[in-house]
């Protein structure tokens, strides 16, 4: 919606004015002449040598996992008493990556955030790579992945069934609805797209795919009410589902009696975690994107900075999350809580809780300066310590509380082999090959709701007739 | 093919557009329909275009997405398969809530995407006349346009006329489709059907594979294992034999040969166990694994198996079996008799005396006399 104009002849302070959204003059042309022509060029040489790294990487992951699948878990460190460890770090931390982007697609879309337009298109394609390397995890560390489809409730000549009072079957229902749902929702948006893209190009090979990928889409008004209704239900059922996966995959802890784990914060506070983690992971790839794409006129300043706030606003609610937790354990009474609160800091891997405080709390404050938040080093500093920072924190919650729980006699110190960070690498190579491809094949912002919001768009009459 | 579908012209702006669509709906020369590069506000309601119903199918296929939830756990953990699991009843109802919820978004999320696809917006659809018209490429870039199109009486000159009085430009005369949208319910039956016959077909050479090619047996995972199987070969021992003899000379615990090599010497013995309650249970245990096939669950030769086998057991109640003595019993028990085998192998020496004294219970009870009721 574009803003009306003012019935008074009055110049609004700078801060009391909608900011706009794009830099220099931006018009539904020139946008799909801008966003809509990578696909239609060959690749620079640096996007060859950043795939080539990030799949040597995605190679090199696949592999170890092909090894383990050989040797068997006892490929990696997991043992007796811990043995949740890499693996299922690696699994909550991707799930919360993804958040950050349903969080923009869906969330900031029924609030009415103009500024997420622009960067909705790229956080939900990272959504969708992030659960696919969330994915990985549980399959592999169910030990034996060409039988996990025994996790589906199916009739079966075991005469079994799935056990429906466990969060763990709660998960597997929970993610791969999460997938699904957002797999539909960035291909809905992408629809329209792709028939810009269609139209664009004379291309024996590329006109015929995106003829078929877009569905024979003709933008029939007729057509744009049902999509809009569509979208905005989507919207609402893609808010619900957010903060409902990371709840669920809080209770595969939260039900359990581990000191440490049996926490009724534990809902709230993962799905916080994750968007916290996934936001930071998005202005990371969206800084690299806007300077080589060139895209700084539509993904300006203005969008990297309210994502720093946003930042901000998660890290202090981390911070609140980690008082509460501690005071819970205190206030419990409980010495085996007591004992794993202290062992979060004093520990052998105290290190790792005092590294997820710094990281999570104490260096994202920086955002409170408008320089930091304008600065690319700054950012970078902040968006990389936070994106560590969370892998850490989800290390503290599994690691530190199931290395010494109730019994003494069953304490051991886990070490993680070569294997366990070959394969944490690797996700990350799966993650960004799979965002480097994207960034070349679709496009990478939403056009057409870009054009719907850009200013003169809409008619002066009509929508605020009645 | 040679009639007209419509009559398309495009402007420049949406307001161009909103301000065109009254004054060409004024004529009613046909069907309006507009086509706009992202959706246009107000477009719907100058166009009298319903409400879209999409939210009530939503709403109807996620409360059905929930209860289709509720009812499968509720079947599966409290009916089917009803295993107590952390002392929870097995129709504790709210642990299937996180189920309910993700199935009714995934049901709703469905509807709302392929409901608004394929059902209400028809697509896909690759022969729109608009697809083929030069106006496309404007239409998914920046261009607005506006086309009437035909219903029973059409008439296109009035058509171009009445667009370009309302300014439109670039005015094209779109033919007819050759062929409809394929997306009929003739072609939805047809593709449901071929899906039907393709899951018969692609189950059947499955079967076909798993049972009649004993290459692929399937997910024999657990007994690829490196262990020795009973019978198997070992390259272990010398000898190649993998289950190993006893060692000469030993006995295992339990195992005690019979000391009785003949019906005469065993009929000399005295049962060594006290005629208790709990030697009559594991005796009765005993012999309604082991002889009661046979001898019957009363000891009177009416059997489960002698019909399938011909077989004629002793009725051990017979007047001559009343007559034997302990060690009588015992011997048949440890030698055999007749068409019986020997059961040394499957009974230790205390089952056998076990279950002579059962029979012994059984021969009373199925002869009891008036003063054993005092």
């Amino acid at each position: 919606m574009n803003p009306e104009p003012t019935p008074f002849p009055v110049e609004l302070p700078e801060v009391l004015r909608a900011p706009a959204m794009t830099v220099g003059k931006v018009t539904p042309g020139s946008l799909d002449d801008q966003v809509l022509r990578f696909p239609a060029q060959g690749p620079p040489l640096k996007w060859y040598v950043a795939i080539a790294c990030t799949s040597a990487v995605a190679t090199l992951g696949m592999a170890l996992i092909g090894y383990t699948f050989y040797m068997g878990i006892g490929a990696w460190g997991n043992t007796s008493p811990v043995f949740w460890a890499f693996d299922i770090i690696n699994f909550v931390f991707w799930v919360g990556i993804g958040h950050a982007g349903t969080l923009i697609s869906a969330i900031l879309f029924l609030l009415r955030k103009r500024w997420r337009n622009a960067i909705a298109r790229f956080a939900e394609a990272m959504t969708i790579f992030a659960v696919m390397c969330a994915g990985i995890f549980p399959l592999i560390h169910v030990g034996r992945p060409w039988v996990a489809f025994w996790l589906l409730p199916y009739p079966n000549q075991r005469g079994l069934w799935t056990n429906f009072r466990s969060p763990l079957l709660w998960d597997v229902f929970a993610v791969s609805t999460y997938f699904s749902v957002s797999l539909m929702f960035w291909y809905l948006g992408l629809i329209p797209d792709l028939a810009s893209l269609r139209d664009r190009t004379d291309s024996r090979i590329r006109k015929p795919i995106y003829a078929i990928l877009s569905l024979g889409w003709r933008g029939a008004a007729n057509h744009w009410r049902h999509f809009d209704k569509a979208y905005i239900l989507l919207a609402g059922l893609a808010t619900g589902l957010v903060l409902s996966v990371h709840s669920v995959v809080s209770f595969d802890f939260a039900t359990s009696i581990v000191p440490g784990w049996h926490m009724t914060i534990f809902p709230p506070y993962f799905v916080v975690g994750a968007v916290f983690a996934g936001f930071a992971m998005v202005l990371v790839v969206l800084i690299v994107v806007r300077e080589t794409m060139d895209l700084k006129n539509l993904i300006t300043d203005f969008h990297l900075e309210v994502m720093c706030k946003v930042i901000l606003g998660m890290s202090c609610l981390m911070g609140y999350a980690y008082v509460v937790e501690g005071f819970t354990a205190w206030y419990s009474m409980n010495a085996f809580l007591h004992h794993t609160f202290m062992n979060y800091i004093t520990g052998t891997y105290g290190w790792a809780g005092w590294l997820t405080i710094t990281c999570n709390v104490l260096l994202p404050q920086l955002l409170w300066f408008r320089k930091c938040r304008r600065s690319y080093p700054w950012m970078f500093l902040v968006a990389t310590a936070v994106t560590v920072g969370m892998w850490f924190e989800r290390f503290v919650i599994i690691v530190i509380s199931l290395h010494q729980d109730y019994l003494p006699s069953a304490w051991r110190i886990y070490k993680p082999t070569l294997t366990d960070y070959g394969i944490l690498l690797g996700s990350f190579g799966i993650f960004f090959t799979l965002v480097l491809l994207f960034a070349r094949v679709l496009p990478v912002i939403a056009t057409s709701e870009m054009k719907a919001d850009l200013p003169g768009a809409q008619p002066r009459h009509g929508a605020h007739h009645e | 093919m040679n009639e007209t579908f419509a009559v398309l012209g495009l402007f420049d702006s949406a307001d161009a557009l909103m301000e065109a669509v009254p004054k060409v709906r004024a004529l009613n020369l046909g069907r309006l329909e507009a086509y706009t590069p992202y959706p246009v506000h107000g477009l719907d309601r100058a166009l009298d275009q319903r409400r879209s119903p999409l939210a009530g199918m939503v709403m109807i296929m996620g409360i059905l997405g929930a209860l289709t939830a509720l009812l499968f756990q509720y079947w599966i953990s409290a009916v089917d398969y009803p295993i107590v699991t952390g002392g929870k009843a097995p129709s504790s109802w709210q642990a299937f809530v996180p189920i309910m919820f993700e199935v009714m978004v995934l049901f709703a999320t469905f509807t709302a995407g392929l409901g608004m696809l394929l059902l209400l917006n028809r697509l896909p659809y690759f022969g729109h006349p608009v697809l083929q018209a030069k106006a496309i490429r404007g239409i998914t870039r920046d261009r607005f346009a506006l086309s009437v199109e035909a219903e029973e009486t059409f008439d296109p000159a009035a058509a171009r006329a009445a667009l370009e009085a309302a300014g439109a430009r670039d005015i094209e005369l779109l033919p007819a489709p050759a062929r409809g949208p394929w997306l009929t319910a003739d072609f939805i039956q047809k593709s449901l059907a071929g899906i039907a016959v393709a899951c018969l077909v692609s189950g059947l050479v499955m079967f076909a594979a798993v049972k009649l090619v004993p290459i692929l047996p399937p997910m024999s995972h657990m007994s690829d294992q490196p262990r020795l199987d009973p019978q198997a070969e070992s390259a272990f021992f010398k000898d190649g034999r993998g289950m190993r003899p006893p060692v000469a000379g030993t006995v295992a615990r339990g195992f005690m040969p019979p000391g009785v090599a003949s019906e005469d010497e065993a009929a000399r013995l005295v049962n060594p166990l006290p005629r208790t309650p709990a030697v009559l249970a594991h005796g009765q245990a005993e012999y309604r694994i082991r002889c009661a096939v046979c001898h019957g669950a009363l000891g009177n030769g009416i059997s489960t198996l002698g019909a399938a086998y011909g077989a004629k057991p002793a009725n051990l109640q017979a007047p001559n079996f009343l007559a034997y003595s302990d060690g009588r019993i015992y011997g048949a028990i440890v030698l055999g008799k007749n068409a019986m085998p020997s059961y040394a192998a499957d009974l230790p020496e205390d089952a056998r005396w076990a279950v002579v004294h059962y029979v012994r219970a059984l021969q009373r009870a199925q002869n009891a006399k008036d003063e054993d009721l005092k």
